[in-house]
């Protein structure tokens, strides 16, 4: 069968405007979970209650201060660090992803877990900050901060030596992991029990570290970067070919490799610096949408932040009422979105990644 | 257009590929680069679209020396279709060809883009697969595809590494005298490495033999593909008879392998080099 001009042009707008509406959906979705979350946690308040608080002090409106203390100071802050970081790991595992053409690739492939923690464990358990003169609420973050783009900046320094290719690449950020994680670990075995508890439960990755405090630097990072790297996609796609085609549509693709990887590490910085390590998002909220608006970049990009930012504010609900005191919502995370994404490779008939 | 290629020679690492590779080209050709496997037909091709740096030597386009233009000027001027041999990606084919007009991307263009996308597809006879994914098609259809990309960046010289090697003979024929027709449509410089004499001797304006590095030959299909050429470059006996007027190879007999070809670069040190260089 052979479609004329006009319907292929149809066929292909609309095709992109389903994308379009999926990502929709996924913002809806989020925006929906995001007053769902306020109305869970510790304290028994309904959601209802804790809906009209939001909108009651959004707009001015007499709260019970209680009330309004706990939702506006405590879950509000929470309900949108969880957003930020489904929506900026996602980003950060898609741009990993098609920057080592490797579906395995996220945000923390190039060691930035594990330089996190090792700038988080120093500062639990040692005590040491790296940063002289940060005020020692803020010590965790910003060792966490630092030691997080150690990694990544071994591996840019090395490009600039040598060349690398992105499978070496992604071997010498393993490399420098297993290094950071075993001096982490003499850390946490000579740790007192306290300090190794504080330096799990940051490991573990958890959103109960989140308040106003953090709320600035967060949303700042994650959005500058966010649409700094959203104005890649373009040539995010033109990577899709293959090192040396790219050079020949006119770009250099170590370049736009290096670049974009340093802005995805920044990003996740951003995030993890506050909440811990939180796995499984940024690899499988890049797979997910992708399985609904395809690879295009200009697509997939929006359509893993809002799928993300909804993932992670379901996962945090579901860990904020499981056991006791709740728990982290890394574990949750992994232990909803295992089975859901086996479940979606099962169900899923054509083959997404190559 | 001219495309001139003075004194070429390149290596990888301290293995000698090119040496000494002089020609000159120019628009509204058709032109076949013809020689052994491990020949350097690759890397030459490399060297002119700035994939690789000659060792020494310069590439000309029009007078000025490719190192000195820009990637993205030179994408302008330049289209390349690599060889495909498992090459895979997770768009669409109207998106994966859509990547061809990257080089003269600017906003608002889509509609025009599309078009151009559209025309090409169709001229191919691939235009129902538009809204396909890349990689559910064969291998003979991921080739047109990527035909397809190269045309729509518009290069005034394309080069095409192996376009034809998973057609079916019927596509190849098509495909090679569609590449003709473009070159003299279009005004454009198609120069492509061909491991089929005949195609390449019935279709081709210039025919470009190389051997041990260089160019051993170069010129009409007639003057180039000899039986004696064939026998010093690809070490085969053959019987050269006349097909409307061009050469028509019909093999012989392969000649015994001897020792000095243990001296040419394999495939296998080329393909570690390239490892390095993309």
């Amino acid at each position: 069968m052979i479609l004329d001009s006009a319907a292929v042009k149809g066929q292909y707008k609309s095709g992109n405007r389903k994308r379009v509406v999926w990502t929709v959906a996924f913002v809806l979705l989020a925006i929906a979970l995001f007053l769902v979350t306020l109305g869970f946690g510790v304290f028994k308040i309904s959601l209802v209650d804790a809906v009209k608080a939001f909108f009651d002090h959004l707009l001015g409106n007499e709260v019970d201060p209680r009330v309004d203390e706990y939702i506006w100071n405590t879950r509000v802050p929470r309900a949108i660090g969880a957003l930020i970081t489904g929506a900026g790991l996602s980003i950060a595992g898609v741009v990993m992803q098609n920057d080592f053409k490797n579906p395995l690739a996220e945000p923390y492939t190039m060691g930035i877990s594990s330089g996190a923690f090792l700038g988080a464990t120093l500062g639990i358990i040692l005590n040491i900050s790296v940063i002289p003169f940060v005020p020692s609420g803020s010590m965790v973050v910003a060792n966490a901060y630092v030691f997080s783009l150690i990694p990544v900046a071994i591996i840019a320094l090395f490009s600039k030596f040598r060349k690398l290719t992105p499978m070496s690449m992604i071997l010498t950020g393993i490399a420098v992991m297993f290094l950071f994680s075993s001096i982490s670990q003499i850390l946490m075995v000579t740790a007192p029990s306290e300090s190794m508890a504080d330096a799990y439960s940051w490991r573990v990755g958890s959103l109960d570290r989140v308040r106003w405090d953090a709320v600035p630097m967060m949303l700042a990072s994650t959005v500058v970067l966010s649409v700094v790297l959203y104005m890649f996609a373009r040539r995010l796609n033109v990577m899709y070919v293959g090192d040396r085609s790219v050079k020949t549509l006119g770009e250099n693709p170590m370049t736009i490799r290096l670049v974009t990887m340093v802005l995805a590490s920044l990003l996740t910085a951003g995030i993890v610096s506050y909440t811990g390590t939180i796995g499984f998002i940024g690899l499988v909220g890049p797979h997910v949408a992708r399985i609904f608006v395809g690879s295009n970049n200009r697509y997939l990009i929006p359509a893993s932040a809002a799928f993300g930012a909804a993932f992670i504010l379901f996962a945090d609900t579901v860990a904020k009422v499981s056991g006791i005191n709740g728990l982290p919502v890394g574990v949750i995370s992994a232990m909803v979105g295992g089975p859901l994404f086996m479940w979606i490779l099962i169900r899923q008939r054509k083959n997404v990644w190559a | 257009m001219e495309l001139s290629i003075n004194d070429v020679c390149f290596s990888y690492s301290s293995v000698p590929v090119l040496h000494d590779v002089s020609f000159k080209l120019s628009g509204n050709e058709l032109v076949s680069i013809l020689g052994p496997n491990g020949v350097g037909k690759s890397t030459l091709i490399h060297c002119i679209n700035k994939i690789l740096s000659p060792t020494s030597g310069t590439v000309l386009i029009d007078g000025k020396d490719v190192s000195e233009i820009k990637l993205k000027e030179l994408a302008k001027q330049i289209g390349y279709v690599p060889y495909s041999a498992n090459d895979s990606f997770p768009l669409s084919v109207i998106d994966t060809v859509m990547i061809g007009r990257h080089p003269h991307a600017k906003w608002g263009t889509l509609d025009s883009d599309l078009d151009m996308v559209y025309d090409t597809l169709r001229m191919l006879g691939i235009s129902h697969l538009a809204m396909r994914a890349f990689n559910e098609l064969s291998a003979g259809q991921h080739q047109k595809v990527m035909l397809a990309r190269g045309l729509v960046q518009e290069p005034d010289i394309l080069l095409l590494d192996e376009p034809t090697s998973n057609l079916d003979v019927r596509h190849q024929l098509d495909v090679t005298k569609m590449l003709r027709r473009l070159s003299r449509e279009k005004g454009i410089l198609i120069v492509m490495i061909s491991h089929d004499i005949n195609i390449a001797a019935k279709y081709s304006d210039k025919v470009i033999l190389m051997h041990e590095g260089s160019v051993y030959s170069i010129g009409t299909p007639r003057e180039v593909i000899t039986a004696e050429n064939l026998r010093t470059v690809y070490g085969v006996t053959a019987e050269i008879t006349d097909d409307d007027g061009a050469p028509h190879v019909i093999l012989k007999d392969a000649l015994p392998m001897d020792e000095e070809e243990e001296g040419l670069p394999s495939p296998a040190s080329s393909g570690h080099a390239s490892a390095q260089t993309s």
